[in-house]
């Protein structure tokens, strides 16, 4: 089993490219990931490796962020008052960057986590341990989160 | 979609060298306290150590009248009560080790459910014990001066209809509408995740 400082290193960088992705806020991301590490500090002894490393850590973030819309009330979709610009984003790495993390902000929340996981990575079968849905469910649930997201960037004038 | 690769790409061009290094984290951890759990345990030891001293009270002071008796073992046991919602409930938390979002879900619902529970039921009940438990306690010590009797139970009746007609139902009218507003949301992602 490896050391905290280990997973730490290992797992914060794609921790807090998934709590990005769920609430789209730096700070909240921030917070978010430390809030994981806190919880796998807290619980790493207690592990008893009934799942990957991996697939637990995830889950501990993924609900740490579920759990945000209790605290904050910036995560709740249907208070967003972000729309999409009618114009094509600027070229920057950074502007695509925006542009996705606002198309994914646009996605219910339960669809956000399962894109970041995509997005990481993760083979379907950890996505689906990590969620708790069936490896069919989940199937169809990335395919059809890929085609609201290939028809958003289409709208605004990506990937044509 | 064909692009997904390009996708990942702008993905993984987040920036996270503003994370903190591996040994500050070291560090936020260790300095790290549950405050949520740890204020459940002072209850828990708060109420089992008053729950202790109504029963060391009963049996080392020896009241003269059989109403003080009642009156402490009723306020024992609001203590109990209290203490064993509050056991009840560090119980859940610790078995939510390693779950899935969707059982994460029924977990957030059901602590809901408990904690609308707790304001509708439990807390007339430990409160109901409490009271009368404080009402016939106190007979003991002014039933033999009627002036200290009617200052007493005055103070002691105010105080419970203040309680139970102004400040429960406000703070059970906020709580309720919180927990309501969590819950719909929680049922909404429920949804989500069939």
């Amino acid at each position: 089993m490896p050391g905290f400082e280990e997973i730490y290193s290992l797992y914060s960088p794609q921790i807090f490219r998934v709590c990005m992705g769920y609430v789209n806020d730096h700070e909240q991301a921030k917070d978010l990931t430390q809030e994981t590490f806190i919880s796998v500090w807290k619980n790493l002894a207690s592990f008893k490796n009934r799942s990957k490393i991996s697939t637990w850590i995830f889950r501990i973030a993924t609900n740490n962020c579920l759990r945000a819309l209790e605290k904050s009330k910036r995560v709740m979709t249907t208070e967003l008052p972000f729309h999409l610009p009618d114009v094509p984003p600027e070229e920057t790495q950074e502007d695509k960057l925006r542009f996705l993390y606002n198309c994914i902000a646009e996605l219910e929340e339960i669809d956000r986590i399962i894109i970041s996981l995509v997005l990481e990575d993760l083979p379907q079968a950890e996505i689906a341990a990590i969620v708790g849905l069936s490896n069919g469910n989940i199937r169809v649930k990335i395919h059809r989160i890929k085609e609201k997201l290939a028809t958003k960037f289409k709208d605004h004038g990506q990937f044509e | 979609m064909d692009n997904l690769n390009d996708l990942k790409a702008i993905w993984l061009s987040a920036k996270t060298d503003d994370l903190p290094s591996s040994t500050e984290m070291l560090r936020i951890v260790k300095r790290f306290r549950d405050q949520k759990l740890r204020k459940k345990w002072m209850v828990i030891i708060m109420a089992i150590a008053l729950a202790a001293l109504m029963i060391a009270a009963i049996l080392f002071n020896k009241p003269t009248l059989v109403t003080t008796y009642i009156g402490q073992v009723l306020a024992a046991s609001a203590c109990v009560v209290l203490a064993v919602s509050n056991i009840r409930s560090i119980g859940r938390f610790y078995k939510l080790n390693d779950c899935s979002n969707k059982e994460f879900i029924a977990f957030l619902e059901q602590t809901r459910l408990n904690q609308l529970y707790f304001y509708k039921n439990t807390q007339v009940w430990g409160m109901g014990l409490s009271s009368t438990g404080l009402l016939l306690y106190s007979y003991e010590f002014v039933y033999q001066n009627m002036l200290w009797c009617i200052i007493t139970y005055s103070l002691v009746v105010v105080y419970i209809l203040v309680f139970f007609f102004v400040v429960r139902p406000r703070g059970y009218k906020k709580e309720a509408k919180k927990l309501n507003a969590t819950m719909e949301k929680l049922k909404e992602l429920s949804n989500q995740i069939k």
